[in-house]
Formats: C-alpha cells, sequence, structure tokens
C-alpha cells in the first residue's frame, strides 16, 4: 500500500527533540539508579549511562548522534558557565587578595606541573601545552551541580565556587590564546596567528558585554519581578549562546565574561538573583550523559599511565596552591585539603575545550585525546564523589534526611 | 552559695547584648557561617565577647559592664568594626533588624553545642523559628529585693521599650503588618511572659523552688521572660528590645534602660500592683502591632494615651537622671525620634518600597549595621 501521506515516512527521520528527550530520560533513569543502587550521587548515574550508551558503549549514541547533540551541550555549558561566572564576586576578591592569589597559584601550578610532567612521557610541547591549559578548569558542572544537590552552604562551598570559576576563566583564556601557537605550529601562518585569537577574545567579551547590559538595562525598566526577571535572564542567555555560535566565536568565553559582568556591574542589586536549577538541570543531564558518551574505556588503553600522572600531577598543583595560600585567607585550619579535593572534578568542559582546541588540526588529537579523555574519565567518576565527601565533612551539606527531596 | 543567691552589684552599671543577622553576600538570605566567623574574630583582640547563638545564622555581641553611655557606645563601635571586617573577609554581611526580611525558617540549623541541641529537643520547631535578633540589656541592682522592684516597674515601661526599637516588620518574606513581629515568636515558648507578682526576693526564691520541684524549670535561664532578675549576675536583665539597625541606638536603648532604673531605685515613683499585669499584654500588643501609635493604658490612673504621649512625658521624668549618667545626649536623641515618628520598622518599609525587593532590605541593612568599619588591609 503506498502511504496516503499522512503517515510518516519510513525509516523515521532523526529527530533532535527525541533525541533530547531520550537523552534526558535516560539519564534520568541511571542517576535514580545510582543514588538507589550504590547511592552514590546522581551525577555519577548521568555520566555511566552515556558511557554505556555511547560508541565506547552498545553505540546506540553514535558519531552522529553526538555531533546533532552538540546544540545541547553549548546551550548547557553556556548556561552553567554563565551561572557559575554569577558566583564570582570581585569584591571579594578585591578585600581578600589571598583568595585571589589562591586562584592564581593554583592554576599556574596546575599548568605547570601537567605541562612538565606530559613533557616527560614524550608529548610533543604543543599539545602537552593544552592539556596542561584544559587541567586549570575544575567542572563548573559538578561545582554547581553538587552543590545544589547537597544544598551545601559555607566558606568551602563559596570558595570552591569562585575558585572553579577564577580557574574556568584562566583555562578558557589560556586555551584561546594558545590557538597562536597551535596555527604557528601547524600553519606558520601570522595573520591567522594573530588574529584567531584576537577575534575569539574581543569579540566573546565583547557579545558577553553587550548581553550584561542589556539585562541590566531591561531589569531597571522592569523593576524586581522575580518571574519577569528569570524569562528575561534566560532569553538573553540563549540568544547570547546562539550569537556566540552564529559568529563562531567562543561560547565559553562569552557566557563566562555575560555571567562575571552581570553579578559585577550591577552595584545595586537591579537584577534579582533568579534561580535556573530547575531548568538547567534538564539540560545539565543531557549534558552529563553527552559527556559521558564522548568517553570510552579504550581511551584507557593508550592513555592511562599518562592520564593517570596527569591526575596525578593536576592533584599536586591544586593541593600546592590552595594549601600554600589559603591559611592566610581567614578559612579555619584544616579545610584547605578539603577545598582542594572539591576543585579535583574534570567533566564537559574539558570535552569542549579539547575539541575546540583541536578541532582545526585533527592531526593534534591521537594521544593528546587518549590522555585528556582518560583523565578526564577518571575524575568524571571520582570527582563528584571527591565534592560529596568534602562538602559532608566540613559539615557544610545538610543532613542526609533533609536532602532526601 | 546558690546560684539563687542574689550577688548584689555596682548599682546602675549595665550591660548590652546584640544578637545579629549574618547574612550572604549574593542573594542576602542567612548564611551559616556563625563558626567560621567566630573562628576568626577570635584571632583578634577584641573588647567584650563574640559569641554563638542558638543558629548557624546568628552571632551575638556582649560589651562589658559600663557605667557610662559614652564608653559603651566606644566600645560597641569596636566590636562592630572587629565583627565586620571578619565578615567581609569570609564574604559575608552582618545586619542589625529584629527579624531577617525573608528567611525560611525550616532552613534554618542549629548551631551544634550540647545546649542548643537540648532546646531543639525540647521545643522543636519552635527553636529553629527562634530565628530572631534581640537586644537585651543588663542593669546592675544592690540587692535581689531591688531587682524585684525594679522588674516590676520597668515592666510598666515594656511597651515604650517595644516602641523605641521596633525593627521586625519583616518574616518568611510577608510583611506582617506589625512593627515588632518578633515579640509574637517568643510568645510561643511555654515559659515566655512575665515575673509572678511577688514583692520580694525570699518571695521570688520561693517561688523558683516550687516551679523546679514540678521540674518545669532548672535555672533562670529556662525563663523567657520579657524581664528578668538575673541573680547570679545581680541585675535585671530586659528582653524585648529588637536588635536596632545600628549599635548607636543600641547603646541609647541601654542609657534609657539604665536612667530609668535610676529613677525607680532612688525616687521610687511608683509602687507595684497587681493592675499593671492586668493591662500589661494590651499594652504590649499595642506597642508591638502599632509602635508609637499604639494605646496606651495607664494602671496606676486608668487613663489612656498614644504612647508616643507618655513616652515624651517619660523621657521629659528621665531627663535629671540622664544627666546624673552623663546620657542626656543619647535621651535627647530618642527624643527626637519619638517626636518625629521615625523608627527602624518604617526605615525598613521605607526601604522596601523605594527597593521594590527584601533582598536588597537585607542588603542595605547590612550595609547600614557595617557601615564605618573599614576593611581589612
Amino acid at each position: 500500500m503506498t502511504n496516503p501521506g499522512f503517515f510518516p515516512e519510513w525509516p523515521l527521520a532523526h529527530s533532535p527533540i527525541v533525541l533530547f528527550g531520550l537523552l534526558l530520560l535516560a539519564g534520568f533513569i541511571g542517576g535514580e539508579l545510582a543514588r538507589r543502587l550504590a547511592r552514590i550521587p546522581r551525577l555519577i548515574g548521568y555520566t555511566l549511562t552515556g558511557l554505556l550508551l555511547g560508541p565506547g558503549g552498545i553505540d546506540w549514541l553514535d558519531t552522529a548522534s553526538l555531533a546533532a547533540s552538540r546544540v545541547f551541550v553549548d546551550i548547557a555549558l553556556g548556561l552553567l558557565l554563565f551561572d557559575l561566572g554569577r558566583r564570582l564576586d570581585l569584591d571579594w576578591l578585591a578585600r581578600d587578595r589571598w583568595l585571589f592569589i589562591t586562584g592564581l597559584a593554583e592554576s599556574a601550578l596546575t599548568f605547570g606541573l601537567v605541562f612538565c610532567v606530559l613533557i616527560q612521557f614524550d608529548l610533543p610541547a604543543v599539545p602537552a601545552a593544552i592539556a596542561a591549559a584544559i587541567a586549570i578548569a575544575t567542572s563548573p558542572a559538578v561545582a554547581l551541580v553538587m552543590s545544589r544537590e547537597l544544598r551545601a552552604e559555607g566558606q568551602i562551598t563559596e570558595r570552591m565556587l569562585n575558585l572553579t570559576a577564577m580557574n574556568s576563566v584562566v583555562a578558557v583564556l589560556v586555551t584561546t590564546m594558545l590557538l597562536s601557537w597551535i596555527h604557528h605550529e601547524y600553519r606558520g601562518d601570522w595573520i591567522l596567528m594573530v588574529l584567531h585569537p584576537l577575534y575569539l577574545l574581543l569579540g566573546s567579551g565583547l557579545l558577553g558585554v553587550l548581553a550584561s547590559l542589556a539585562v541590566l538595562g531591561l531589569a531597571r525598566v522592569l523593576g524586581k519581578q522575580r518571574e519577569r526577571h528569570f524569562v528575561l535572564v534566560l532569553a538573553l542567555v540563549v540568544l547570547a549562546i546562539g550569537a556566540a555560535r552564529m559568529l563562531e566565536l567562543s561560547v565559553l568565553l562569552t557566557m563566562l565574561t555575560f555571567g562575571v559582568l552581570v553579578r559585577n556591574l550591577d552595584q545595586n542589586r537591579d537584577v534579582l538573583d533568579v534561580d535556573f536549577s530547575r531548568v538547567g538541570l534538564i539540560f545539565f543531564v543531557v549534558l552529563f550523559v553527552v559527556s559521558g558518551a564522548s568517553l570510552s574505556l579504550d581511551s584507557l588503553k593508550s592513555g592511562a599511565v599518562a592520564g593517570g600522572a596527569f591526575v596525578l600531577a593536576r592533584f599536586a598543583g591544586k593541593a600546592l596552591g590552595v594549601m600554600t595560600f589559603t591559611h592566610f585567607s581567614g578559612l579555619r585550619p584544616g579545610s584547605a585539603g578539603l577545598l582542594t579535593l572539591t576543585l579535583m572534578p574534570m567533566s564537559a568542559l574539558a570535552i569542549v575545550m579539547l575539541e575546540v582546541t583541536t578541532g582545526l588540526y585533527p592531526q593534534l588529537r591521537g594521544e593528546l585525546s587518549a590522555i585528556v579523555l582518560s583523565a578526564v574519565l577518571i575524575l568524571e567518576l571520582a570527582g563528584p564523589l571527591l565534592v560529596q565527601f568534602a562538602l559532608t565533612r566540613a559539615g557544610e551539606a545538610r543532613a542526609k534526611e533533609e536532602t532526601a527531596t | 552559695m546558690s546560684e539563687m543567691d542574689f550577688k548584689g552589684s555596682a548599682e546602675l552599671s549595665m550591660g548590652v547584648e546584640l544578637e545579629l543577622q549574618i547574612l550572604n553576600s549574593r542573594d542576602f538570605n542567612l548564611a551559616r557561617d556563625a563558626a567560621d566567623l567566630i573562628g576568626l574574630v577570635d584571632k583578634t583582640p577584641h573588647p567584650g565577647e563574640i559569641k554563638p547563638e542558638i543558629t548557624e545564622s546568628m552571632v551575638e555581641l556582649n560589651s562589658s559592664i559600663h557605667t557610662r553611655h559614652a564608653a559603651l557606645v566606644a566600645e560597641l563601635r569596636e566590636l562592630r568594626d572587629c565583627v565586620s571586617a571578619a565578615a567581609r573577609r569570609l564574604n559575608v554581611c552582618i545586619a542589625g533588624g529584629g527579624s531577617h526580611p525573608f528567611h525560611q525558617w525550616t532552613d534554618r540549623r542549629i548551631y551544634p553545642t550540647e545546649r542548643f541541641n537540648q532546646l531543639l529537643e525540647t521545643y522543636g520547631y519552635l527553636a529553629k523559628q527562634f530565628t530572631v535578633f534581640g537586644q537585651h540589656v543588663h542593669v546592675g541592682c544592690p540587692n535581689g529585693d531591688d531587682a524585684v522592684y525594679l522588674t516590676h516597674m520597668l515592666s510598666r515601661y515594656v511597651p515604650h521599650m517595644i516602641a523605641l526599637s521596633v525593627s521586625s516588620p519583616f518574616q518568611q518574606g510577608a510583611d506582617t503588618g506589625f512593627q515588632s513581629s518578633r515579640l509574637n515568636t517568643v510568645s510561643a515558648f511555654p515559659l515566655s511572659g512575665t515575673i509572678p507578682f511577688v514583692g520580694t526576693w525570699d518571695e521570688f526564691r520561693a517561688y523558683f523552688d516550687k516551679l523546679r520541684g514540678f521540674g518545669i524549670v532548672e535555672s533562670m535561664k529556662d525563663f523567657y521572660w520579657d524581664i528578668r532578675p538575673k541573680p547570679e549576675y545581680g541585675t535585671v536583665e530586659v528582653r524585648v528590645f529588637d536588635t536596632p539597625l545600628t549599635v548607636e541606638r543600641a547603646a541609647a536603648l541601654g542609657a534609657f534602660v539604665q536612667a530609668l532604673a535610676h529613677w525607680m531605685l532612688n525616687e521610687r515613683p511608683r509602687q507595684p500592683s497587681p493592675d499593671l499585669y492586668m493591662v500589661y499584654r494590651y499594652n504590649r500588643f499595642q506597642a508591638c502591632r502599632y509602635g508609637l501609635e499604639g494605646k496606651f493604658i495607664d494602671y496606676e490612673t486608668q487613663a489612656h494615651m498614644t504612647l508616643r504621649e507618655d513616652l515624651l512625658v517619660t523621657l521629659r521624668a528621665l531627663e535629671p537622671h540622664a544627666e546624673a549618667l552623663a546620657s542626656g545626649p543619647a535621651l535627647e536623641d530618642l527624643r527626637r525620634l519619638v517626636e518625629s515618628g521615625a523608627s527602624d520598622a518604617r526605615w525598613l518599609r521605607d526601604t522596601h518600597a523605594a527597593q521594590g525587593a527584601l533582598s536588597n532590605v537585607a542588603r542595605l541593612q547590612g550595609e547600614r549595621w557595617m557601615q564605618d568599619a573599614r576593611a581589612p588591609a
């Protein structure tokens, strides 16, 4: 029988909406199983779901589906970096220089140590530098989602979020600037070498500035109405993410700038502190599933040793930076170690930075990808547990019976 | 010596306790940093004491013992600057005011000490709802009989004290319509209220021993009365004030109690009567609900007037006593406040009207309280 016209054509066309729904549902189920059966944070369940469904597992989420889901990743990461940027309090950094110094020191030491270690593993300088730059950033997703899931509040939580915001900014800036070196190494084109990072830095920065000014201006006109502010901020977040993609700018840099400025330019607090956690969670589940699918146990075959060394060097860099300087910054004794643990997670941000820096020159991948993805695999699974341990131990997570909701 | 022996103290010495709010600097909700804050201020030398209170969102400042208003205000400013400097390093704000405008009591966590856990065990959710912020003023008494007399006589002026300090118009995100909603929270406790109508310290001790015999109380701490004698300090403690928005107002309220005590103990202008407690709850409610505009009934003359009228009469009567205590300017400030009809509660409502959001009210409450403290190097 011929199709009378209203039945869908067989096989059914790919639908990004169905893909989104399926990712969300699968992640949700994985998260609940992790929570109920293994009593581990839901985040780990989302990642394991991705790992299982992805090319490294049963390959239901094949490379084409992963490419189609890139738009969700951009929205989720954009929203996360915006939210994290809003937590970076420049006034605090100005008042407590030691916190600022801690942030710079742990970023610099992480970069330096990871770079040196990877050179020892005979990785060429360019990929070693890229890996070291990626190592700087703590996972914004894990920091934000875990602090909300544990309903954690207090000095360690606040410092974790501020240091994560700082090291994310540093990592994104350094990877962007490394593009110069990459172009120089692989194409030797001076114009490209100068213009590409410059376009990304200035263009993304400008877009972030415009978005934040738009929010501030419109919020003043609207007056303080929570629901309106929610829609306003969400609209500009989505718009800024879309514009950055359209203009081939850096979504990461744009959204970090946007978030930092919308908080720190708003001295009179005209914008209400709108809470994206419900809407955000939908995207974050998908983000973790997709980033889980980008990982595979196979990468461990070639990258496990160097990846393990990467993880240790990164830990040493962060520990050295935090333990040396936190002491001066008014934190109670013993908490520097816990703060270090909270900075360990890596996740989607690292994967996206890896894609951005190696996207133009696929020959860069190979060993670099194996090392970074091995490290991400380890820290994406262990990270949430470390954060949970540290915040609970610090007494900043709510008691168990209260987190049941 | 029993803890119920009244240990006389220097006549008319005074001390102030202030319960303060710890706010985060993101959305200005109550934060949970009391332990870190106290750990940090303990590292710097400061007068008086800085202590935890029942929930992790509160901190209490205690002055030392003073006889003069000028020294009290100087010390309270020093304490404020010390705690503000520590707060800035931890990126939290310290605010005055009798209530936090929009916190939810279900979010509160009890500060983990044995006594506070015991209170949570005993009082359940009332303990968490007790996240309200008051000022206590101690005034020294030479002996127990004077303390009983003074407790009764200060009770007449409880509405006046409430009206001078009202600063809790908002609770749990809503305007309560009250000028001081904080005292409604206190009323829920079974041992709140007033001292029984006894005439001497021995009568009071007999009453206390009887209640202890019933197993209802163990120490004076168990009474949540508006005014209570404090035998181990040799003081009478006034507990009805909302924490004001500035330390200067807090010191002026201390001077007000001191001058009242000076008047009462030196001239004995009034005599206690059970009638005092017949009008007590009515007068107190009027003061909480309407502040200076509330109605006031004088138990001796049965005259009706507004609280403002009786406050102005009272402040005039206190003038010679304030002069003797060198607190004339502080009471003059209070008189101007009463005449203008201004109050902390009105400032909070005006700020809300201008800002449109309670989070901004809390932010400005913090800025106002910390105002003169210098940022640390």
